[in-house]
């Protein structure tokens, strides 16, 4: 296991180092448009754009450029997102203040929604599992496929205006300027969020969860099991469930692990100071040191998420075994 | 017992009496002060869908939303506005940290401002005066290339010395001259008429001293008040602290919300401009317009304060009878324009520029915009406010209805050099496939699609090419691209001068690729139009009445610039106006005294007051 944690942890910097470059290419000199002019304004004269440039470092090299921006990228105190290369081009504020500040938000909507999603996703796939072609087993699939096919901003929407607008049993979009995040939480602003972001995932888990249980309900030992005289409940959690969840295990990490990188459209909708809000206006604003980070912060929290995923499922399922 | 309740009985009768007479005008010792009728008190809650462009940098930002935010609440300038519309008063220059309008010398190049005495910063200099030398501050942080990069300090280079400072050439601004604590001088390079608005603007407002030092880039974060409001939190700012370890103020974060609350420094008795009736203004920023629509339906928030009022809520409120009082209609002294290369055939022609400006069906172009309400139809270039309404009935294409004029359009085409048979329909190959670019968001898509159909019967035919809006604002700008017909720009002006239109759109110096913005190549030089390729080596220029106007001072300006106006309609014919618009805009019920200000464009939050005083029921 050792070995293996030493390896991956070295493919997790290649991959990082391969995406920071093709990020570095996409957003920052394949553009056309140069981020000089608009910084410097539409009345500036050549010479203050070149002033801007050169205090941009524009001029340097592409190396030379892209070598500051691999520097913040090192997960070190006084490397990490150093105000010198990552300083926002658009509000100057540095990327990490704004980072930290918003990763919060963040963290809540993804950690409350995959609570809420696997409280609801779960539950309904073990229930269609054991009752296969009954009213329970195709309520759950019809919410199943509600869940995958409506898309989130429509949800949002919905959400926001029956339950806030008509019924004003929920609150609305936002944190208002004199509530902090605890309290938005215990002021309830985050309950549709949360919903809204786990329906899709909630029934994409139930489809996954029915078809692996059923499979591993049909197993060689789960007939031993019963043979043995074992309640059905005792199977099902102590046996079935175990197989079934494994695969569950491997999607939960890699969901986690997008969503920390900031569920955009989720944010947008409900309108959350997440890194997601954050990510869309630097992309809008073609705020290059602010649309790294991001990127870089997403690309992180997918493959981190990718590797505890593998260490866990060798834990979980004891035939897997690393070297 | 029945003296005790005779007793009981009077001590009943005193209470009632005591209720009846208690509280003041308002009848309720809670309510807010009262002031012209106005109840002043109450938190104002608007939105912002996006952030401010620069962190509330004075010198950096560029944008009409911060400097509303300046205006009303923040930042007090020399000169400055009533907050108000044109029609009342709005366009006037008026003394604000000045004690009176500026004294100018006979050559125009010597301003004088006299400074008000005793007016303080808000916390953390509440105990420090605001003086002349903190101007000169301000502007000196302007001139600094770093420090100003993304602003409008081109605005100040008419001050002697500025550029020299800010090259650093020089230890100071020449023409700059702290004359004592409440006197500035100004010296000016060459005379300017508009400089007294210029001193209106932001950059210039002053700075005290300390408070900018270290922070070249994010000084908007550690923004020293001297308006009726301040950011909260202010006065936990430390300044003694080197730059690096001060914490930016707590009632501005980026991206997030905005929240300013009353300077303790300021009051009513040192500011004749702003009443300044609410107690509180928070901003959140984000979100969408639908969302935000039905905030204020619902009265969560009392306004969207940028963006567009969705049209279906505009419907709404006009056509209910309960909330028509909560939707308001204002110029918002912004123009939509197609923009016509004068160097390009058949545009070198002013018989086929004049022939497009009467077929163009300009109702049509504003319905597809959403109606009426987005702005009264355009008939000349410079908003009106700039003229101070000089020219509100001007329109030398006038067609019924606004809605195009074919024939009239056919009669002029036909005295044209490309109508070689006279029959008001080009027959030269040059109106065929005419270079046009045009934006490519909605609802530019549509707009282009009639501009074709009414171009039609003339014989010229558009070869529309779309762009994302910045780039299709590059190609447009930029004379190589051979562009003859630009049909999605749009501006607005800077402050309330005409110079803020004359010499950025038809001025000499404002053409190429790395000016701007004179699309349509007036005063274009021979060697100019040979350098870009083109065949053309003459085309009209305005740049003598620019140069007039520029230094006219006074109410002549507005006449100057009317008349810079016609002479370009009449006579040079480089767009086709289409619309003034308008900024539309609902609020909630409680808001109260709703004005417009005519310099920003945007509501004046410090006239806007709250119903009870923003008492909730």
């Amino acid at each position: 296991m050792g070995r293996y944690m030493i390896r991956r942890t070295l493919f997790l910097i290649l991959v990082l180092f391969v995406i920071s470059v093709l990020t570095f290419l996409i957003f920052v000199k394949l553009p056309p448009g140069d981020p000089a002019r608009r910084f410097a304004g539409r009345r500036a004269t050549v010479q203050q754009i070149e002033n801007v440039r050169e205090q941009l470092g524009l001029n340097d090299s592409v190396f030379v450029q892209y070598g500051r921006l691999a520097k913040g990228l090192i997960p070190l105190p006084g490397y990490f997102l150093t105000e010198e290369a990552y300083y926002s081009f658009v509000n100057f504020v540095p990327v990490k203040e704004e980072i930290y500040r918003r990763l919060p938000v963040t963290i809540t909507l993804a950690l409350g929604g995959a609570i809420v999603w696997l409280l609801i996703g779960i539950p309904v796939g073990i229930v269609s599992a054991i009752r296969p072609r009954s009213a329970v087993d195709r309520a759950g699939m019809f919410f199943a496929l509600f869940g995958v096919s409506a898309p989130v901003f429509w949800l949002g929407f919905v959400f926001l205006y029956i339950f806030w607008f008509r019924l004003g049993i929920a609150p609305g979009s936002g944190l208002s300027p004199d509530e902090n995040l605890m309290e938005g939480i215990l002021r309830g602003r985050f309950l549709m969020p949360w919903i809204v972001i786990s329906l899709s995932f909630a029934a994409f888990y139930a489809r996954m969860v029915r078809g692996n249980l059923i499979e591993t309900m049909s197993e060689d030992y789960i007939r031993t099991a019963r043979a043995k005289g074992l309640s059905e409940r005792r199977v099902i959690v102590r046996h079935g469930l175990r197989s079934a969840l494994t695969p569950v295990v491997t999607m939960f990490g890699m969901d986690m692990g997008i969503l920390l990188g900031g569920a955009i459209i989720t944010e947008t909708v409900f309108n959350l100071p997440g890194i997601g809000q954050y990510a869309i206006r630097s992309l809008v604003t073609n705020d290059i040191p602010a649309v790294m980070g991001v990127t870089m912060l997403a690309a992180f929290f997918i493959v981190v998420g990718n590797l505890v995923v593998d260490v866990v499922y060798a834990f979980l399922d004891p035939r897997v075994r690393y070297t | 017992m029945r003296k005790h309740l005779k007793l009981i009985a009077l001590a009943g009768v005193i209470a009632l009496a005591a209720a009846a007479c208690g509280g003041g005008e308002t009848g309720d010792t809670d309510d807010g002060d009262q002031a012209d009728g106005v109840q002043k008190g109450g938190t104002l809650r608007l939105n912002l869908l996006s952030d401010v462009i620069s962190a509330f940098d004075p010198q950096k930002e560029y944008y009409s939303v911060t400097w509303e935010f300046y205006r009303c609440c923040l930042l007090r300038t020399l000169m400055s506005y009533n907050g108000m519309s044109t029609e009342e008063g709005g366009t006037e220059l008026r003394p604000d940290l000045a004690t009176a309008l500026p004294e100018v010398s006979d050559d125009g190049l010597t301003w004088t401002f006299s400074i008000r005495e005793g007016v303080m910063y808000a916390p953390p200099f509440e105990d420090t005066e605001i003086v002349a030398q903190d101007f000169v501050r301000a502007l000196e942080r302007t001139a600094d290339p770093d420090a100003g990069a993304g602003g409008y300090g081109f605005y100040y280079s008419v001050i002697d010395g500025l550029d020299d400072f800010g090259a650093g050439e020089a230890d100071s601004i020449s023409g700059l001259n702290a004359v004592d604590d409440h006197t500035l001088e100004v010296t000016l390079n060459r005379p300017a008429g508009d400089f007294g608005f210029r001193m209106a603007m932001h950059a210039t407002a002053p700075i005290p001293d300390g408070a900018a030092d270290g922070h070249v880039q994010d000084y908007g974060r550690f923004l020293v008040a001297s308006g009726p409001y301040m950011f909260e939190g202010s006065e936990n700012m430390d300044f003694s602290a080197p730059p690096g370890d001060q914490e930016p103020v707590s009632g501005y974060v980026p991206g997030q919300s905005i929240t300013m609350v009353r300077n303790p420094s300021w009051s009513n008795d040192i500011d004749d401009l702003r009443p300044a009736n609410v107690d509180r203004i928070e901003i959140t920023i984000g979100g969408t317009e639908d969302d935000n629509a039905l905030k204020v339906d619902s009265g969560e928030l009392d306004m969207q304060f940028d963006g567009v009022a969705p049209p279906d809520q505009v419907q709404k409120y006009q056509t209910d009878p309960q909330l028509e009082d909560q939707l308001f209609v204002n110029p918002s002294d912004a123009i939509r324009y197609l923009t016509i290369n004068l160097a390009m055939p058949p545009f070198d022609d002013i018989h086929v520029r004049k022939a497009i400006n009467l077929a163009l069906d300009k109702d049509s172009m504003r319905r597809i915009r959403g109606g009426p309400t987005q702005g009264e139809l355009a008939g000349h270039i410079m908003v009106n406010s700039l003229q101070n309404n000089l020219l509100a009935d001007y329109d030398p294409y006038e067609t019924p209805n606004g809605q195009g004029d074919i024939e009239a359009a056919q009669a002029e085409m036909a005295q044209s050099v490309y109508d070689t048979d006279g029959d008001g329909v080009c027959d030269d190959p040059v109106c065929q496939n005419i270079p046009t670019n045009t934006d490519e968001a909605d609802p530019y898509p549509d707009q282009a699609a009639l501009i074709q159909q009414n171009f039609e019967p003339l014989g010229l035919t558009l070869d529309i090419r779309q762009f994302e809006r910045g780039t299709m604002y590059d190609r447009v700008n930029d004379p190589n691209t051979q562009t003859a017909l630009g049909l999605a720009p749009g501006w607005g002006k800077d402050y309330l001068n005409g110079s803020t239109f004359g010499e950025p759109l038809f001025g000499s110096v404002s053409i190429g690729p790395d000016a701007c913005c004179n699309y349509s190549l007036v005063g274009a030089s021979a060697e100019q139009l040979a350098d870009f390729g083109y065949d053309a080596t003459e085309v009209p220029s305005v740049d003598d009445k620019i140069a007039e106007c520029d230094e006219t001072t006074g109410d002549a300006q507005f006449q100057c610039w009317a008349e810079l106006d016609q002479e370009l309609m009449e006579n040079v014919v480089p767009w086709v106006p289409y619309l003034f618009d308008n900024y539309v805009r609902t609020v909630s019920e409680r808001v109260e005294n709703y004005t417009f200000d005519q310099f920003a464009g945007l509501p004046a939050l410090d006239h806007i007051a709250l119903a009870g005083g923003g008492a909730e029921g």
